[in-house]
């Protein structure tokens, strides 16, 4: 991928590296973040994305250089930046995210869209939208059903800087590790030979099973599963497992 | 109805109101039409919604049906000859020079089936009128047995009919349609067909149970061959115009095309407020979509129908 300015991207094996390499989230970045899921859904054979920063920070949240005070707000960069998470939401990949050092505000957000989170144990991780006097995107969605109403609460309004082992403890990051590689290694290995289009399926059937009723998600679960069983990948599962 | 699985067919959710023509229930349930009364029914009731959707789609713009140059009917729920375009120019006021076509028997996908022609048409014929009627009266055509077979079929569609006109002009206020892709399922041939129930001396609507899947298998086929002609992803489609087949079936389009439930509101809302209403479904749907005037000048839209053949319809629209 070229022309990138505040991303760097590289592809090693299966695992495609995004590292953030600017502190602070821009619309240019937001822009590059798109660019790099339409690769990512092109061209890309890689099946696990990891998104990481630089300098040992995560990211530091919304770039307010963006912004002009003395101009009337709108609110078309946040959708652009919504959209965005949406497209690495919804990546017919799974997902991982490295966090160290600071991971806050729109960093805290990049992070809650992947599918599995690494900290190191210098990470530190706040929604701190709220005392900044606006709001954490679509994480007042998302939060919730990650760590329940009541610690969504907490977390969104208090604003509370939560240690790895915090966050850990909620289910926001699943591994704390000194030795980041090595703990990036052993995740992807648990992630298995991963099927596109079972992680994209079983993906958004969990992330749909809040808002959908049981009626209609056994509807969307029967059309999902009819695909998925005629994908090589299941039809080669039988091959191997009815010889055994 | 004695079978409770019947019974349920009815009850489910996802269909809150149909519109039907039927006789009044008699004391020992529904009294049996006889297929004469069902296609007498058929062309009453086909001339009445007609006349309406026309009415809606031309007045608006100020036209009249003798302004129409090109008139093109489509249904499937009854035979006859000479066809709807005919009986329309003698009842609703149709130059006796109109040219005209009627597609007859291609069922719920027919609507893109005669949008195709029509469009040609429309652009060998720069400024003129083509108007496409699909009109389907589905209480004209059912049988009533009691059987989860015809169960499915009696409580999916519903009566309706719906207009539209096609003009090649520079300064159009509607998309352009720029380009077809059919795709046809010769494996699944039977999977939607009419049968004729020598019972009851009636024809009767055949719907496999696996037809939902089948169009799910296929439905990515006639996207991608569309989109890919016009260097377009999916993603690129702001607007998806379906036809709202059934719950099962736009399920299947949803998980397999990869689309949201945002993307086929349209599609899930007119099949709870009319049911299936066969070849102009799709089109109930796109008035609901300019009604919200969420399009922009740009923006490209997709419509699919799929239907008997087994068939999987498919148009882009470019605003």
């Amino acid at each position: 991928m070229e022309g990138l300015n505040t991303l760097r991207y590289r592809e090693d094996g299966n695992a495609a590296h995004v590292t953030l390499v600017r502190s602070h989230i821009d619309m240019a970045m937001v822009r590059e973040l798109t660019q790099v899921c339409d690769h990512l859904e092109d061209e890309s054979d890689c099946k696990v994305v990891v998104f990481r920063g630089e300098g040992g920070q995560f990211c530091k949240g919304i770039d307010f250089k963006d912004f002009r005070p003395d101009q009337p707000m709108d609110i078309h960069g946040f959708n652009k930046w919504e959209k965005a998470c949406m497209r690495i939401e919804r990546l017919p990949k799974a997902t991982i995210s490295i966090i160290e050092g600071t991971c806050s505000g729109g960093g805290a957000q990049l992070a809650l869209v992947t599918d599995a989170t690494i900290a190191h144990p210098s990470a530190r991780i706040q929604f701190d939208e709220v005392h900044l006097g606006f709001l954490p995107g679509m994480a007042t969605f998302r939060l919730a059903k990650h760590v329940g109403l009541g610690h969504a609460k907490r977390i969104i309004m208090q604003c509370p800087v939560l240690s790895p082992e915090e966050a850990k403890d909620l289910g926001l990051v699943q591994t704390i590790s000194e030795d980041l590689d090595a703990a990036l290694a052993q995740m992807i290995e648990a992630f298995g030979p991963i099927h596109n289009v079972a992680v994209y399926l079983a993906r958004r059937l969990l992330n749909e099973s809040y808002s959908v009723d049981f009626e209609n998600a056994i509807g969307h679960f029967l059309a999902a599963q009819h695909r998925a069983i005629g994908q090589t990948a299941f039809l080669d599962t039988i091959k191997r497992l009815s010889k055994e | 109805m004695a079978n409770p699985a019947v019974r349920n067919l009815f009850q489910a959710s996802h269909i809150e109101r149909r519109h039907l023509v039927l006789p009044e229930p008699s004391a020992d349930g529904i009294p049996q039409e006889s297929q004469e009364a069902l296609l007498k029914k058929h062309r009453h009731w086909a001339l009445r919604l007609a006349r309406e959707a026309i009415e809606a789609c031309l007045s608006p713009r100020g036209l009249k049906p003798e302004d129409i140059d090109y008139l093109c009917c489509i249904s499937s729920t009854g035979f006859m000859l000479p066809g709807l375009t005919a009986m329309f120019i003698k009842h609703l006021g149709f130059r006796v020079d109109c040219q005209r076509t009627d597609v007859v028997g291609m069922g719920c996908n027919a609507g893109l089936n005669g949008l195709n022609p029509v469009a040609s048409w429309a652009v060998a014929h720069p400024g003129q009128n083509a108007l496409m009627v699909c009109c389907e009266i589905n209480s004209a055509l059912y049988v009533y047995d009691d059987t989860i077979g015809t169960g499915v079929v009696n409580s999916l569609f519903g009566d309706g009919c719906a207009a539209a006109l096609i003009r090649a002009e520079e300064s159009a206020d509607g998309p352009a349609l720029q380009d077809f892709h059919s795709h046809i399922i010769p494996e699944a041939w039977g999977a939607m067909r009419y049968d004729w129930d020598l019972s009851q001396n009636k024809f009767s609507f055949h719907l496999d149970r696996d037809v939902p899947y089948v169009l799910g298998v296929h439905a990515e086929t006639p996207v991608n061959g569309l989109l890919g002609r016009h260097g377009l992803k999916r993603r690129d489609i702001s607007h998806w115009i379906i036809h709202s087949g059934g719950k099962k079936v736009i399920d299947a389009i949803k998980y397999n095309v990869g689309i949201t439930a945002h993307d086929v509101r349209h599609t899930v809302g007119i099949l709870r407020d009319f049911g299936n209403l066969g070849s102009g479904s799709f089109l109930f749907s796109y008035k609901r979509l300019l009604e919200e005037d969420c399009v922009h000048p740009g923006d490209y839209g997709v419509m699919m129908t799929m239907g008997p053949g087994s068939t999987i319809e498919t148009a882009l629209l470019h605003w």
